[in-house]
């Protein structure tokens, strides 16, 4: 077991027009459970790969435990990996791709046969060990995949978005499956997901990732709560967030108008605010502000998409919520983020917020 | 088929009935000569069935040999055919496989110029260079040889682009597990890639095997002792003395024999045959 | 040129990988092909004794020579028929084993075997059954009133070796027509069954030109099949006679080289050759790449 610390790390492909990782510094904990998040071509794939020892490091620095490993072939990295495909070996039999790894480096029998009972046990595919790869259901290969993963005993798990081929029913099954594994093993495992619920309930800490740089770091309800930018308030969360043009004037957040919060100490100009839909509060009022589009009932609740003035928001409320073709439309200025409107970044409003709620239950 | 029509059943069944017996005639022709004696042939007709000299011809031919001049016994040209039919087929899978796996597996400098090289003999066939390409292997004194009969034509870049086409559609993943779990190069190509290309190794096999037994130009100019003859090329010797003494009973009873082992293996290994010819021109 | 995304690393592994079909290649393949070229400009006198550059004269000889734009011709006839006919009746028979269910695969494998016949022995087979005095086709011939002689009618002797080429060819067309019959969705002539087409119009609508690609495909295969393969079907048979009745260009190169010892001519004739296969693998390569797209 060991931690994984990446400096100023670059990936420059040649005759690439830019560089596809734009060094990146991320430090990871022993034991910790990383999950690199971002839309594809963000660079987080390109990034598992060269901790992996499948790309070379174009330039910086990887270390896994207190060795730099840029120089070192995969086998020598004492890593485990999972692939999107599973990448089972397809002419051999459970077993023997459990063993494989093993075998090479050179393992006792014994000790090999202990590893893949144990690991069988766990992952409950003990019953198809002398099967070959075809003859096995998705998400059976998949269990096999980390089973493969598990009997090496790594230093780090790196997993390559494992569940993307998996139906959803499963994808949520197994994502649960993955969480425990975690708790009871407790290897640092760093998980590449273009999924952000996936990412966002699997992280000790979520590395979200645009453009091959680190946009922001940090436990999830902390990202969720306080994103760093309209990247990351847009990304996280579904529905998304609201993220519309408004102008901060007196002390209000003004939309086509009419205020939609009031008590800010931002300086007044034209900003993005950001409303995540269960955050806006929705009362009928003939001649409000908001105006209803359609509604989407989702069973426990519902989405509510409407506009204000031209710029279409969405809103999720419960099912007691009373609806009418024309609302007023508000909200707590707690729940209000501001962005810079060019930029993205995030503006102080000059009033405490809720920062890093604690994500885990007491006494768990 | 998209409705019944019992009348282009019929016909169909019919074309194809004339097809397979247009296809047969020859060696159906063939095989009922190697049962007469030879005087049948100087009575100016040609029977249409079966005699009764056929243990007799076949004896001969396999037993002490055909009494025809200027051919050695068969079962030796036989030989001679296995020998250099197995010889190419096993040759160019083994050098394509590897080159192959060079080309798709490593990056090195060189790498496409020796790929349009190899490219390039596709567009020599023997035929067409057949002078020069005597000289040299005169020159390396593989005249009357195993070597110079075989190694000529074992460079083949049909072979090696099938394997190439083939492992590229192996996943790329497999690959990268492979290197985690430890495996360099040549243990990936042998704990994988050869497993992996079983089917098309005896696809390939099947194909050339009839490519390598049925060589005709070549062992007819680069062998001058009988001792080295081919099945094939011998028949055409045979041929060409019966014209003048007529012995066809023993030339085409040879023939059928020559034709045996190709036919066997693309009626016993049908599937892999059909395969082996299909992927190869992709 | 494509590779994995993931390669292994080594100077020397690669090269050590390639080296003997590089070396069998250079040194059976590109050097005599090269000599080839370099003798093409050469002549040798008749004793051998000396060799002279004589630049593109072999070349503009062999186009002043009746006998070699003779033999393009004959090249042309032969292929042109053997193609023909060698692809008429494997469509033929593809088409009609494409209505089968049941019997298809006995019917293929029956259809199927010539492949494996020796295109030499496919010479010796036909010349067999044809010959004049107790050939049984001769002898059918005979019966209906003509008078048969392949060794001293040009003519016969190219309908033999056409039949003989055809006859070893049909196996090979056979099978890529049967594939790709397959390869049409059932539901197209199921939709032009609807629209009332008949069975007739529905091939030539539907199914043909559905078709063409795998018969362009089958009429580069087969044009090269004829020009090169078959020389052993030629030699076997009728030897490019008689006269020059079917000496193909590929027989030429063989007798002005090997019978005739003509060396400088045969290597300009191999030069010929050559950049017509060259063309042919080009017309090729560039199709499938079309056939890819599809």
């Amino acid at each position: 077991m060991a931690g994984i610390k990446l400096s100023a790390v670059k990936k420059i492909y040649p005759g690439a027009a830019e560089p596809a990782v734009k060094g990146v510094d991320l430090d990871i904990q022993d034991g910790e459970f990383v999950v690199l998040v971002g839309p594809s071509g963000c660079g987080k794939s390109t990034l598992l790969r060269m901790i992996a020892g499948l790309e070379t490091v174009s330039d910086g620095e990887i270390a896994i435990g207190d060795k730099v490993v840029n120089q070192m072939e995969p086998a020598e990295r004492d890593i485990a990996m999972v692939f999107q495909n599973y990448a089972l070996y397809p002419h051999m039999s459970v077993r023997q791709n459990m063993s494989y790894g093993l075998k090479n480096r050179k393992m006792p029998k014994a000790e090999i046969a202990r590893r893949i009972d144990e690991a069988a046990a766990v992952l409950e595919i003990t019953p198809y060990l002398d099967r070959k790869p075809r003859a096995l259901s998705g998400g059976q290969r998949q269990r096999v995949a980390m089973g493969r993963a598990i009997v090496r005993d790594p230093a780090a798990f790196l997993f390559d978005e494992p569940l993307s081929n998996l139906d959803a029913k499963l994808r949520l099954h197994m994502r649960g499956e993955i969480k425990q594994l975690h708790q009871r093993l407790k290897t640092t495992s760093v998980y590449v997901t273009h999924d952000q619920l996936e990412a966002m309930t699997l992280a000790d800490r979520l590395v979200v990732l645009n453009h091959g740089r680190i946009e922001q770091v940090g436990r999830p309800l902390d990202l969720y709560r306080r994103p760093a930018s309209t990247f990351v308030a847009g990304f996280l969360g579904a529905p998304a967030m609201n993220l519309i043009e408004a102008e901060v004037s007196g002390g209000a957040l003004m939309l086509a108008g009419t205020a939609l919060a009031r008590g800010l100490q931002a300086e007044a100009g034209r900003v993005t605010a950001g409303i995540r839909p269960e955050a806006l509060r929705l009362r009928p009022a003939p001649g409000g502000n908001f105006r209803l589009d359609y509604v989407e009932e989702l069973g426990g609740s519902r989405i509510v998409h409407g506009h204000i003035g031209a710029q279409r928001i969405i809103a999720q409320t419960d099912l007691a919520q009373e609806l009418s073709a024309e609302m007023h439309a508000e909200l707590p200025l707690e729940e209000l983020h501001l962005f810079h409107a060019t930029e993205g970044h995030r503006l102080s409003m000059g009033v405490s917020q809720p920062a890093a709620a604690d994500p885990q239950l007491v006494g768990a | 088929m998209v409705e019944n029509r019992p009348f282009l059943t019929f016909l169909a069944h019919a074309v194809l009935i004339l097809g397979v017996a247009f296809v047969a005639l020859p060696v159906w022709i063939a095989f009922v000569a190697s049962t007469h004696d030879q005087s049948t042939f100087l009575s100016g007709s040609m029977p249409m069935w079966p005699g009764d000299n056929i243990w007799e011809t076949y004896g001969t031919i396999l037993g002490t040999g055909a009494p025809v001049p200027g051919a050695p016994p068969l079962t030796l040209m036989l030989k001679n055919s296995l020998v250099m039919a197995l010889i190419i087929t096993v040759g160019k899978i083994a050098i394509s496989i590897l080159s192959a796996f060079a080309i798709v597996y490593f990056r090195f400098p060189g790498r496409v110029l020796i790929f349009c090289l190899i490219f390039v003999t596709l567009m020599l066939p023997v035929e067409v260079r057949i002078m020069p390409t005597f000289k040299v292997v005169a020159d390396l004194g593989m005249l009357n040889s195993y070597a110079g009969l075989s190694i000529p034509l074992i460079a083949s870049a049909t072979a090696t682009f099938l394997f190439r086409q083939f492992f590229l559609t192996i996943p790329e993943e497999l690959v990268e597990a492979a290197r985690i779990d430890g495996a360099g190069p040549m243990k990936f190509f042998r704990d994988m890639v050869l497993p992996l290309s079983q089917t098309n190794i005896a696809a390939l096999f099947v194909i050339l095997f009839i490519y390598g037994w049925n060589q005709y130009l070549w062992p007819m100019l680069i062998t001058t002792d009988e001792k080295f003859y081919t099945v094939v090329m011998g028949i055409k010797r045979m041929s060409d003395v019966a014209d003048s003494d007529p012995q066809w009973n023993f030339v085409m009873g040879s023939a059928m024999l020559a034709m045996l082992p190709p036919v066997l293996v693309v009626i016993f290994m049908q599937r892999l045959f059909v395969k082996g010819l299909v992927e190869q021109e992709k | 040129m494509q590779t994995k995304r993931t390669t292994f690393r080594s100077w020397w592994l690669p090269y050590l990988l390639v080296a003997p079909q590089l070396a069998i290649t250079l040194v059976f393949f590109i050097w005599p092909a090269g000599q080839a070229v370099y003798q093409s400009f050469l002549r040798e006198d008749p004793f051998g004794l000396s060799t002279t550059w004589v630049g593109l004269r072999n070349y503009i000889r062999l186009f002043d020579s009746a006998e070699y734009l003779a033999s393009f011709e004959t090249t042309v006839i032969f292929t042109v028929c053997t193609a023909t006919l060698s692809m008429g009746l494997s469509l033929l028979l593809a088409v009609a084993v494409d209505r089968m269910i049941r019997t298809a695969s006995v019917y293929t494998t029956l259809v199927v075997w010539p492949y494996a016949v020796a295109p030499a022995i496919a010479g010796i087979l036909w010349w067999f059954m044809f010959n004049p005095s107790f050939g049984i086709l001769t002898y059918v011939l005979e019966m209906v009133g003509y008078d048969w002689n392949h060794r001293l009618n040009g003519e016969d002797a190219m309908t033999l070796v056409v039949l003989a080429s055809a006859w070893k060819q049909i196996s090979y067309n056979f099978l890529f027509f049967v594939a790709g019959l397959q390869s049409i969705p059932m539901s197209l002539r199921e939709a032009a069954a609807i629209d009332g087409a008949g069975p007739v119009k529905r091939f030539f609508t539907v199914v043909f030109p559905l078709l063409s690609p795998t018969t362009f495909f089958l009429l580069v295969v087969n044009i090269n099949y004829t020009m090169f393969d078959t020389f052993s079907t030629i030699d076997a048979s009728t030897a490019g006679g008689p006269g020059q009745a079917t000496t193909i260009l590929v027989y030429k190169v063989y007798e002005d080289g090997v019978k005739g010892l003509n060396l400088g001519s045969s290597a300009a004739q191999s030069v010929i050759l050559m950049s017509i296969v060259i063309a042919l693998t080009f017309i090729q390569f560039r199709f499938i790449e079309r056939r890819v797209q599809y």
